[in-house]
């Protein structure tokens, strides 16, 4: 089968991501031109004068912007976590929504939020994923080998406990609109993203997400199992528990401002895959890049569909990714 | 420091999950040589193959190759030393053949390094070695059990080892791929690798290997050349079978008949 060349297809996907990022901002009640949003931008970053008025260039830089950037970044950091988690547990249905860490790490961050502890936000939305992913994998060993659908199994049930507790802490500490809460946290949500939002986000990324991306190679020594990898020599259970670990990192980081955003880290590797073949090397990277544009035009389409009411973009991700999930099931079928 | 001295195992012990699997384990395969390791199932040779490259450690004893502390050293040089191909490997990836031989490459390159010429060479030399050359960008998994077992071979071999051990490298195939995959074990001899495989056909092991290494419930009950090895007693006691040894009349080689009990 011929393949796309993975850095044509990775050129095409940083233009597309500059682009999308571009319109996404320009889309809206209020119409701002593209080339309005770049000199805007360039205002703000001590090049030029902002051709908006104070008003609209406030509507780019403190609302539209963060937003995109955060949307970017969440579904990035999404994307990548999803295919590390993918190779290193050779479990092809792996996902941080799957597997119970964006529930985990949800109910971390509501709680601190509770108890009025909101610095720690990334640090318990952490400790949350890293919680959550250890109870899913320990209940899917306790079910006798570890398969695929087994680990999926354990994850639904750790992930409804955590959401269950997430519910029932919101309801019993948020006056008033509780329910939106509750579904901006469940069902995952980008409305109330500002800049220290994409600060976390980014910090993620380039701290964690960038030196994970960069071992694809040891990933791919995964393909036939852990005793290939060890004969490689590879330390297997230093690779793996540090790549478990870096991916709840992410994964926290990114739910602490998002929410739990569904199967962004299972279809968009997967789609990586068919387009550039299976070597991680590759696909850890480009699965980040078109987890960022996937993320920026689902979260779009969430705040513009029903406008001016927005919906969670997670309905939009699980809209796409739920079918696509269905199919990878199918596609299974003899191997459960 | 490295001599002429093939692999040395010493008081090896492997235990999993409370049970002792291997139990005092001596043996010796000489340099250069193509040698096999048999017993019944469960005698523990999977576990011995494992423990002898340290992809699972011993409990205890040592493993030195050329007098090198095998399972001291540090485990990416162990692996430009030493390869192992298991038994049955699958994947659910659809990695081509062209990746699953580089693989074999990873002891020889960081992680961000991109693949050398020399690199390349060594893959290219590997899969010519095992004739594959033109599966090259096939999909490992549409490959017939003979032709992945050939390409797990070449992967071991883009390992540059010296020491090359396999677990029932015949294990599922046909008997021509039998033969094929114990000719390609047997002509690395004229490289210097030494080989030790994990067999089940005693004839074939036989046929092909200098020196045969006995196992039964976790410890060596016979070592040495095949010819003396082999015997009808020792496949009585070891099987529990009446064995027959008879001469190939081409070969002049052992082949074990056997006779309902």
């Amino acid at each position: 089968m011929a393949k796309v060349s993975p850095l044509a297809f990775g050129t095409a996907l940083g233009i597309a991501l500059l682009v999308s990022i571009t319109i996404a901002v320009t889309i809206g009640p209020a119409d701002i031109r593209f080339d309005e949003v770049w000199r805007s931008i360039g205002s703000h970053l001590g090049i030029g004068v902002s051709p908006l008025t104070e008003l609209r260039d406030g509507i780019v830089w403190q609302l539209r912007l963060p937003r995109v950037l955060t949307a970017a970044a969440v579904g990035a950091g999404l994307a990548l976590s999803g295919a590390v988690m993918q190779a290193i547990t050779r479990n092809p249905l792996a996902d941080p929504y799957l597997l119970g860490l964006s529930s985990g790490a949800a109910l971390g961050a509501v709680s601190v939020i509770v108890l009025g502890a909101a610095v720690l936000l990334p640090f318990a939305a952490f400790a949350g994923a890293l919680l959550a992913l250890t109870l899913t994998l320990l209940l899917a060993g306790s079910l006798g080998a570890i398969t695929p659908s087994r680990t999926v199994l354990a994850g639904i049930a750790v992930s409804a406990l955590a959401s269950a507790v997430t519910s029932f802490v919101i309801f019993w500490s948020v006056d008033g609109d509780s329910y939106r809460e509750v579904l901006s946290w469940l069902l995952g949500s980008l409305s109330g993203a500002r800049w220290p939002a994409v600060g976390i986000t980014m910090v993620a990324i380039i701290v964690i997400g960038v030196p994970v991306m960069l071992t694809g190679r040891l990933l791919d020594s995964f393909a036939f199992g852990d005793v290939q990898a060890a004969s490689l020599g590879v330390n297997v259970s230093a690779t793996r528990w540090g790549l478990l670990a870096a991916s709840a990192l992410v994964t926290g980081a990114m739910v602490s401002v998002s929410g739990s955003i569904g199967f962004v880290g299972l279809i968009l590797p997967h789609a990586v895959r068919l387009l550039v073949g299976p070597g991680n090397r590759a696909l850890l990277p480009l699965s980040a890049l078109l987890g960022a544009v996937f993320l920026v035009w689902a979260d779009t389409l969430a705040r513009t569909l029903f406008d001016p009411r927005e919906i969670p973009v997670g309905i939009v991700t699980a809209m796409i990714g739920a079918p696509i999930f269905a199919f990878l099931l199918t596609r299974r079928k003899s191997s459960t | 420091m490295s001599d002429d001295t093939g692999l040395v195992a010493e008081r090896i012990r492997v235990t999993i999950d409370g049970t002792l699997l291997i139990d005092d384990v001596d043996c010796t395969v000489a340099r250069g040589s193509l040698s096999a390791l048999v017993g019944p199932n469960g005698a523990g040779k999977s576990t011995l193959l494992r423990a002898l490259t340290a992809v699972q450690a011993p409990a205890s004893g040592t493993v030195t190759f050329g007098n090198a502390d095998l399972l001291g050293m540090p485990r990416r040089q162990r692996a430009r030393l030493a390869a192992f191909v298991e038994q049955d490997a699958t994947t659910d990836s659809s990695l081509t053949v062209d990746m699953v031989v580089k693989l074999g490459r990873l002891p020889h390159q960081s992680l961000w390094e991109a693949d050398s010429p020399e690199s390349a060479a060594v893959v290219t030399a590997s899969l010519e070695t095992v004739e594959m050359t033109a599966f090259r960008e096939r999909e490992f998994q549409s490959l017939s059990g003979g032709e992945k077992q050939r390409v797990m071979l070449a992967r071991a071999l883009a390992q540059e080892p010296q020491l090359l051990t396999l677990d029932e490298p015949t294990n599922h195939l046909d008997i021509a791929a039998q033969l094929a995959v114990l000719e390609l074990l047997s002509s690395l001899r004229t490289t210097g690798v030494t080989v030790l495989a994990a067999l089940h056909d005693l004839s074939l092991a036989a046929s092909y290997c200098d020196h045969i290494i006995v196992l039964s419930q976790g410890r060596v009950v016979a070592a040495g050349a095949t010819d003396t090895v082999l015997t009808e007693q020792l496949i009585a006691d070891v099987y529990g079978v009446t064995a027959s040894i008879l001469r190939n009349p081409v070969t002049g080689k052992p082949v074990i008949g056997f006779s309902p009990a």
